[in-house]
């Protein structure tokens, strides 16, 4: 144990491991707002189906996930809970920022209640901007984290920029 | 005192100490439960308090501001085409219908009326979004009750609603399409059959529905007496919409209100139900959708040609007043109260939102039920998170 | 269905708009004369739309005794909502906009306080709707308040549906309730300072990140370039 995160490990079985790790991702089962039934169409839609990705929408306790997609407005009143749900999270654990709401307030960004954004509760690898975002944007934010998983060096984990669907 | 009633006193005595025993002795300790506000069952954020007796509820008090985005202060800082923007994404499900009524009642204050093409297909979409809305709710019951599979059709049904709703608005989800005096757009070619077809598809989700979840005997167990609202007791909590439908409440704004839609010109039928408990809710919604497929389909094959704005000039600027307008939307009754000073931005807006006088009667239904029944009442309550919290 | 050509017709007729003046609404009239009876002095002021609407104001003392009689002599049994509203201008004024956004500066920014339909006096006044769902006859009720942080009857014992309603103007109007059963925040947390709803309640966000106008609009279709005076020319 601690192999992994040290990068001890020898680089093939890195690279097996990355593989894996790519293709079971489970994604903790729970939606915010709006954004929540999109990403609702894109899980649980035949028509879009995650599965086919490797991907897992199952656990009901984050205790169990590897991902989670911040799925519409984060309020102040609910911006601890989130993060007790990110801490709850085993490593190694990504985020998936979904929509205007999480990214940066979205169109609540005068509003007294609203966090704006989520990155300022709890670190986040993938932004997803729209409002909100087609399944499909969802979507290639989950491709585009897998490709940065299969090539993921553990020490460097935390020195990279955030992946920005356009 | 006599003899015979100290007897009594006596024996009464005697049952109570004896009951108080075995209470002693079987030891019933209250438990806090707490639903949410991250919990699969709740969809979205809203958490319950529950404190149990067993396994049964002695008071259960939801916590809401989850979701609190604080739409009635950014009303006051928004222009009324702004505020279209914002009020779409209160009951996320079927959008257009949020700005419905805020439309009708800026224009019942600028005395400007939408001509009757704009009128026609502003219902059309009216109620496809009730049928975007209702048909997740149809397949989302069945999942809090334990059926997965339902979930499966209502999403698969439910995008080609989505695609037409697109296809006239550019909008998947948020459309922002209805303008004061009119809609944005004319309808885009070969709309109208597209439209046909999926209503069809609807009417056969319909028929699978009430196949596989309304009569399916575990689903009848499971909502068939539990839950039940007194129409009287629910129109004082402010019921409305099918929840109150389900009670006996034959009351629909669609049929009574009548303004700014076209409901009164297309031939269609108020369901109630006479027994208030979750299966009848389920039902009634299940009625519900058929009926606004039959409208849509009218409203298909009768819309008049013509324009689809009326005069209203470039900057909008409401003139001094008040007006509440409301429709019957696909959680409920939903309202707004504006009052406008005569500037670009309204005074105040009091939105009037369905699903939270819905909520507020859980604290009254859930008293005494059991704890997997609190799961199927809320679920057949339907409530939308974003319409409680606003 | 008939015709689209009869349809357009049906719609030419409909004399809401040009007769207003013409229509007399009995039903509301003979509301507001039954209601002005029973409640007496406590009875201010009442304003009928004809065949749309009805507003009543009364007095703060009578607010309770309003409801009792709205739900059991006129039988409106189901209850809409409950707010209130701040009638003092903003001493923000328009501030808190971007300045392209201020197209025409003859909106001149209020000072005095100005009040809706059926007056004021005070600056909060209580708003709430009831609706009988048989004769389909809705109703606003409206109060004065006195005082900068009111307190009056709550109407919970009438309508069990007000609990929460109230709850809600009390921590955006900081407006309380007398005999409220449960008398805490509903939305936001226990420590959030202020009253959202009243109108000297800044929105800080706009103060640090202004609205940056009317930015990269874009053109509507069949509009010209030289067509789009208001749409900013920032960028």
């Amino acid at each position: 144990m601690g192999l992994v995160e040290n990068g001890k490990l020898p680089g093939p079985l890195t690279k097996l491991l990355n593989i894996s790790r790519k293709y079971s991702l489970w994604v903790y089962q729970w939606g915010l707002a709006c954004c929540a039934i999109e990403m609702g169409a894109a899980f649980a839609s035949p028509r879009y189906d995650v599965m086919r990705l490797g991907v897992i929408p199952f656990p009901a306790s984050p205790r169990q996930a590897d991902l989670v997609v911040i799925s519409g407005t984060v309020t102040d009143k609910m911006a601890p809970a989130v993060r007790r749900l990110y801490e709850q999270m085993p490593e190694p654990k990504y985020v998936i920022s979904m929509g205007s709401c999480a990214n940066c307030g979205g169109p609540y960004w005068d509003s007294y209640s609203v966090t704006k954004g989520v990155d300022q509760i709890i670190p986040v690898d993938v932004y997803v901007p729209g409002c909100p975002p087609r399944p499909e944007a969802l979507l290639e934010g989950i491709v585009l984290l897998q490709e940065r998983i299969a090539s993921e060096d553990m020490t460097d984990r935390w020195n990279r920029d955030p992946i920005v669907v356009t | 005192m006599n003899l015979e009633a100290s007897t009594q006193q006596l024996s009464y005595i005697a049952n109570q100490a004896s009951d108080a025993r075995v209470n002693i002795e079987l030891e019933t300790e209250g438990m806090t439960l707490n639903l949410g506000p991250q919990h699969p069952a709740t969809h979205g954020t809203l958490r319950i308090i529950v404190r149990l007796d067993g396994e049964q509820v002695v008071s259960a008090e939801p916590v809401m501001g989850y979701m609190h985005r604080g739409y009635e202060k950014l009303t006051e800082v928004r222009t009324y085409p702004q505020v279209t923007t914002l009020v779409n994404r209160i009951d996320w499900l079927g959008s257009f219908a949020n700005e419905v009524p805020f439309i009708l009642a800026a224009e019942r204050l600028m005395e400007v009326e939408a001509p009757p093409r704009a009128q026609w297909i502003r219902t059309a979409l009216f109620e496809l979004s009730r049928i975007a809305n209702v048909v997740l709710f149809l397949g989302d019951m069945a999942v809090q009750l334990g059926a997965t599979t339902p979930v499966f059709y209502a999403f698969r049904d439910r995008e080609f609603v989505l695609n037409q709703i697109e296809s006239v608005t550019g909008g998947r989800f948020h459309p922002n399409f209805d303008r004061i005096g009119g809609i944005k757009d004319d309808l885009p070619k070969g709309w109208i059959q597209e439209t046909k077809d999926v209503l069809s598809r609807i009417h056969s989700f319909c028929d699978e529905m009430e196949d596989l979840v309304v009569g399916n005997e575990i689903f009848q167990t499971r909502t068939r007496g539990i839950g039940i609202i007194p129409a009287d007791t629910g129109l004082a909590y402010g019921l409305s919409g099918a929840n109150i439908r389900s009670s006996g409440v034959d009351w629909d704004l669609r049929r009574d209100g009548g303004v700014g839609l076209i409901h009164d010109q297309l031939d269609w039928k108020v369901w109630t139900h006479p027994d208030g408990d979750s299966f009848a809710r389920y039902w009634v919604r299940l009625q519900e959708v058929r009926e606004s497929c039959k409208m849509v389909s009218q409203i298909l094959d009768g819309i008049p040609s013509g324009p689809i704005m009326a005069k209203v000039p470039r900057i909008i600027k409401v003139p001094p007043g008040e007006a509440y307008v409301e429709t019957e939307n696909p959680l409920g009754i939903m309202g707004y109260y504006i009052i406008s000073k005569g500037d670009l931005v309204p005074y105040r807006v009091k939105i009037r939102s369905a699903s939270f006088n819905n909520v507020s009667i859980t604290p009254w239904v859930l008293k005494g039920v059991y704890v997997p029944d609190v799961i199927s009442i809320l679920a057949s309550l339907y409530f939308i998170l974003g319409d409680i919290d606003r | 269905m008939s015709s689209p050509d009869t349809k357009a017709e049906e719609i030419v007729e409909d004399p809401i708009e040009s007769q207003e003046e013409l229509i007399i609404d009995e039903t509301r009239n003979a509301f507001v004369t039954s209601i002005a009876t029973d409640l007496g002095s406590d009875f201010i002021d009442s304003h009928v739309v004809p065949e749309i609407d009805v507003w009543i104001r009364v007095t703060q003392e009578a607010w309770l005794e309003t409801a009792k009689i709205l739900f059991e002599k006129h039988e409106m049994s189901f209850f809409n909502f409950l707010s209130a509203i701040d009638w003092m201008p903003s001493p923000f004024g328009r501030e808190m906009d971007a300045a392209i956004d201020n197209l025409d500066d003859e909106v001149s920014v209020e000072t005095e306080m100005e009040w809706g339909i059926t007056g004021g006096e005070k600056r909060f006044q209580l708003l709430a709707r009831v609706h009988n769902p048989v004769t389909n006859l809705g109703v606003n009720v409206k109060a004065d308040l006195e005082g900068d942080f009111p307190e009056v009857e709550t109407w919970t014992p009438v309508y069990p549906g007000a609990n929460w309603h109230e709850r809600e103007v009390m921590e955006m109007f900081g407006i309380s309730f007398k005999n409220h059963p449960n008398m805490v925040n509903l939305y936001l947390p226990t420590e959030f300072e202020g009253h959202p709803l009243r109108k000297d309640f800044p929105l800080l966000s706009r103060r640090a990140k202004p609205w940056p106008g009317i930015v990269d609009v874009e053109l509507m279709p069949g509009e010209d370039d030289d067509d789009t005076e208001e749409s900013g020319e920032e960028t």
